[in-house]
């Protein structure tokens, strides 16, 4: 054993950059997995992290005032259920000025001494001050207006009179559900505050907050407080999972983007130790035959190639372990961020072990089959010949070369791949997954680039929205189709179900211009209009288990709590509430719900119109109650970024792949010393060198780009599928611009060759003299 | 007489770390177009040396080699490997064939180098060695599937693939039995007797005797010429040597 060691770390010194590269290969490997099985172990911690430092509630439930006097917010703190409350908390629906945009906003009444349940988490600025007219925004509103501390939001009073409050902080609410709250941001105030703009306590909205000895059971004091107070007099409320859900959402999706790049860098380190010391074997052949000689047995040589490598990777893994760990915040930030923690994923024993384990693990299989090679070499054949005999049909680039005409040098370098052909697909297969990786990034940002360009994909036909709160359906209607630059418009309620066994969800009842919208049917056909034909978003169709052409029976929360069935005809992208969504045609659904009103109305604009005259024209028509949205940003920011670190990751693969070209063309050089000193002496320049050994190089990148463009887009399409179909979407549109792809192909000849420029121009120096000494 | 290859007091020093090794002392020499030249001497007495500087291999220490008008130790790196092309031919002891390239292959590479030749005369002057070598029926094959003799004669027709005006030979029969000895030294006198110039290193006798000059070389020196003799007393005046 003590030979062995010896002569393994004499190998390991003896050739430091081959060993450097793999040891940077391992790490970044075990980088990957890290972060990987990091963000997967702690994906809801930073969540749970802060809800547990805020004593956030598990259920927020907003409450039917026509049906709950102030004695019965007591008997519902005392069920035995909750352990804690909020008290009551007051909120108002109403629209806030902000930057010339008229926003709904949900006024929230709060203490301003800290709450024992629920505390807000300050992420900028300073809470409210007693007796000053100010408020607190939360960070939802930050993420869509980019609000700054100081900043001047103006509101109109009851009394019609406009005030201006500065905005003294940004506060997150740890019960704040991004995608299911049917609730506007929220806007902190005192109740001092809120009286002082809207006096009239009946207008008021009563809510509360309880902290449940059983966190799961939400759903039982829902039906608790039900049961005690005799009536329907929850309203709706919010449940802490959804929340949590929602928290985790970009975490989740960074973790399976990790996941896949974490397979691919790990798939890719095995293919550069396989291929790097397939070639190392290789080229000491005669070395095996000299050791052999002196008593090696072939074990002992199997355990001398496994013991360089397992040195390699127990030095390389816990380098990636460390760094993983450090880096780990990162993939969770979508979550820490909006929660304003630092969190940092503990260095557990599962995860050390995981990562110690698969990383040297995955190093020791990929090193078995070159050294077994070595180990059963024969010494005659070793000693004599130096190198495995070369395969019978290796001839073949020399023929294919000869027969288009090109230049010995290219002949040469071409029959260099089909010498070794193992070591080349393995190299070649390297390649191929950090172009996968980049064909990856450029699909999605492609896709993304569709979407945006076309926004029906997403489900979002109009050119604007407008929401009404006093004026009437008809006057806004009339409105509309007299207002400049509206072509043609369309307008919805939003109606709460629930189906036959129980599951609430929402119908968007419209009616209108239907034909002038660019509604994207993904799956059998639009409904006709004043039919009981509906069509549905991909999350309702899974939710519910239906299909195209099923009946679904469903009962309206506001109608006469009739049954009534409609015929599910087509699926749509919904791009809300997890697909889960209806839609159907208004004035049939106004027979089940008398006097379901739209409040909402779609545009659609004349191509060039002025935004400004329409906004100008709504508001002064409707006294300033119409509020006019444009349809602008349709991606949301963090899938931006998370286009960003998918290329970062994509351009981490290229990096490996590089190394393995480098290393593979090092070990090439250093196997072919003797062809190479033999071909110089028969008059190969330097540059003719060079030139023989980037042709291996530059035509596995060519191979390369045109294996992993195609795999990489069928990869994403079928990644962004099943996102889609989990996420409730429904069909992805994938796109991937052909200029692109037109300029990856000689990129990745450029980068294949820079990996074996160094080894080349080491190649072309050889001196003809020493080699054939050596010999 | 029309000098092919003219040094003049070539020297060649090796070093490793601080321990410095003299291989040529101030060899001077001349050899004619047409000439077959065999240089004796023990192991380590510069035979090796001599050769690769007059194939422009490696460059002197000092002194100065010149072939066929070539000045070549102060010639580029690309230059030398163009001038090695066009005008040497090398035949070494091991062979050095290319082993993952066909026979043919291996006989037509040097010709291949070069750009701008017809690949169809370049194929006919491979058969046409081939065939006179009576390897034609190994062209396919690599060569490790030869015997020692076909892959020294593959070795000869590709250093005669470009007609060299220089032929170096290096210890041809050193790897071989005798009968394939005996065949490589016959080649060797027919291209000879073809005008072929060719510098042979050796330590064999019964091969320098082929030569019409015998230099014989010791220590890095050019201690005595004949011109040509019987293996015998070539062999007694090796042994004088010591």
């Amino acid at each position: 054993m003590r030979a062995i060691l010896k002569k393994a770390r004499a190998d390991i010194l003896s050739r430091p950059m081959i060993s450097l590269l793999i040891v940077v290969t391992v790490a970044t490997s075990a980088t990957l997995l890290t972060l990987a099985l990091a963000t997967l172990m702690n994906l809801s911690a930073p969540y749970e992290q802060a809800f547990e430092e805020l004593n956030a509630a598990h259920a927020w439930i907003y409450l039917d005032r026509e049906r709950v006097g102030r004695r019965d917010v007591e008997r519902i703190e005392s069920l035995p259920g909750v352990a804690q409350s909020t008290g009551l908390r007051y909120y108002m629906t109403t629209r806030a000025d902000l930057r010339g945009n008229r926003v709904p906003v949900s006024f929230r009444a709060i203490p301003l001494e800290t709450p024992q349940v629920n505390q807000l988490l300050l992420e900028e600025g300073r809470h409210l001050l007693p007796h000053q007219t100010e408020l607190l925004a939360s960070t939802d509103l930050d993420d869509l207006y980019k609000l700054s501390v100081g900043e001047i939001i103006g509101f109109t009073r009851a009394d019609g009179k406009k005030v201006s409050l500065p905005v003294t902080g940004l506060a997150y609410n740890p019960m704040w559900d991004t995608y299911r709250n049917d609730q506007p941001p929220y806007i902190y105030v005192s109740e001092e505050t809120l009286r002082q703009l809207h006096p009239d306590e009946s207008t008021w909205g009563w809510s509360m907050g309880l902290r449940l000895n059983n966190p799961q059971a939400t759903e039982k004091i829902i039906e608790d407080i039900e049961t005690a107070l005799h009536g329907d007099v929850v309203e709706s409320y919010t449940d802490w999972h959804d929340v949590k859900r929602a928290a985790v959402f970009g975490a989740r999706v960074n973790f399976i983007f990790l996941s896949a790049f974490a397979f691919f860098a790990i798939v890719a380190t095995v293919l550069v130790i396989a291929s790097s010391i397939g070639s190392i074997v290789l080229s000491q052949f005669k070395q095996i035959g000299i050791l052999k000689t002196l008593g090696f047995t072939g074990n002992q040589i199997l355990w001398l190639y496994l013991t360089e490598y397992l040195i390699l990777s127990l030095f390389a893994t816990p380098v990636g372990l460390l760094l993983g760990v450090a880096l780990s915040p990162l993939p969770l930030k979508s979550v820490a961020a909006s929660l304003n923690t630092t969190f940092q994923p503990p260095l557990t024993i599962p995860l050390a072990a995981l990562v110690l384990g698969a990383v040297p693990g995955v190093v020791v299989v990929a090193t078995l089959g070159a050294a077994y090679r070595g180990a059963r070499a024969n010494i005659i054949k070793s000693m004599a010949i130096g190198a495995e005999a070369p395969r019978k049909r290796s001839s073949r680039g020399i023929r294919l070369t000869a027969r288009l005409g090109l230049p010995i040098v290219f002949a040469l370098g071409l029959n260099d791949l089909f010498a070794k052909p193992f070591r080349s697909i393995m190299t070649g297969f390297n390649l191929v997954l950090g172009v996968m990786g980049i064909v990856f990034g450029l699909t999605l940002n492609e896709t993304l680039e569709t979407y945006r360009a076309r926004p029906a994909l997403m489900g979002i036909v109009q050119d604007a929205m407008v929401t009404r709160r006093r004026t009437s359906d008809r006057k806004t209607r009339h409105l509309l189709r007299e207002a400049p630059g509206v072509e043609a418009f369309y307008s919805e309620a939003l109606l709460d179900v629930e189906s036959e066994p129980g599951q609430s969800f929402q119908v968007r009842a419209i009616e209108g211009d239907l034909a002038a919208f660019p509604f994207q049917i993904q799956e059998g056909r639009f409904f006709r209009p004043d039919t009981h034909e509906a069509v549905v978003g991909r999350g309702l169709l899974n939710w519910l288990g239906l299909e195209i052409g099923d009946e679904l029976t469903i009962t309206f929360d506001e109608g006469p709590n009739r049954p009534a069935t409609w015929r599910i005809v087509g699926q749509y992208p919904e791009p809300t509430n997890s697909g889960e969504m209806m839609m159907v045609s208004l004035p049939t659904a106004t027979r089940w719900v008398r006097g379901a009103e739209p409040d909402t109305y779609f545009l659609r604009l004349v191509e060039g119109s002025r935004t400004a005259h329409l906004k100008e024209y709504l508001k002064h028509a409707s006294d300033e109650d119409l509020n006019v949205m444009l349809t602008k940003e349709a991606i949301p920011d963090d899938v931006l970024s998370l286009q960003f670190a998918i290329f970062a990751l994509a351009v981490i693969l290229i990096g490996i792949a590089l190394i393995n070209v480098f290393n593979t063309s090092l070990l090439a050089m250093q196997e072919k010393t003797r062809d190479i000193g033999i071909l110089k002496t028969l008059g190969m320049t330097p540059n003719q060198v060079m030139a023989m050994l980037n042709t291996s190089a530059g035509l596995l990148g060519l191979i390369a780009a045109l294996t992993g463009i195609p795999l990489g887009f069928a990869l994403t399409q079928r990644l962004l599928g099943t996102l889609s179909e989990t996420y409730g979407f429904g069909e992805v549109h994938t796109a991937l611009n052909l200029l692109y792809v037109g300029l990856l192909v000689p990129l990745m000849i450029v980068v294949s060759i820079a990996g074996s420029v160094f080894p080349g121009r080491r190649a072309a120096g050889l001196s003809i003299v020493t080699v054939l000494r050596d010999e | 007489m029309i000098s092919l290859v003219k040094t003049d007091d070539l020297r060649k020093t090796y070093r490793t770390g601080s321990v410095a090794y003299e291989a040529l002392k101030g060899v001077s020499m001349d050899i004619a177009a047409g000439d077959f030249i065999t240089v004796m001497g023990h192991s380590g007495s510069g035979k090796s040396t001599l050769l690769h500087l007059v194939g422009g291999l490696d460059r002197p220490t000092s002194g100065s080699v010149k072939v066929a008008d070539h000045a070549l130790h102060i010639m580029s790196e690309a230059a030398l490997a163009r001038f090695r092309r066009r005008n040497i031919g090398f035949v070494f002891q091991f062979f050095n064939l290319i082993d993952n390239l066909t026979v043919r292959a291996n006989v037509e590479l040097p010709g291949l180098l070069s750009n701008g030749r017809s690949r169809s005369a370049l194929r006919e002057r491979s058969d046409g060695l081939l065939r006179q070598l009576g390897i034609a029926d190994q062209a396919e094959k690599h060569p490790w599937q030869l015997s020692g003799g076909q892959q020294q004669r593959v070795a000869i027709a590709r250093a005669l693939i470009n007609h060299p005006t220089l032929l170096l030979v290096d210890e041809p029969t050193g790897n071989l039995d005798s009968t394939s000895s005996e065949t490589v030294l016959e080649i060797l006198d027919a291209c000879h007797s073809e005008g072929q110039t060719i510098l042979m290193v050796t330590h064999d006798p019964r091969a320098a005797a082929r030569g019409q000059h015998v230099f014989f070389l010791h220590d890095g020196r050019i201690l005595d010429q004949t011109a040509g003799g019987s293996a015998g007393r070539i062999g007694r005046r090796l042994a004088e040597m010591g």
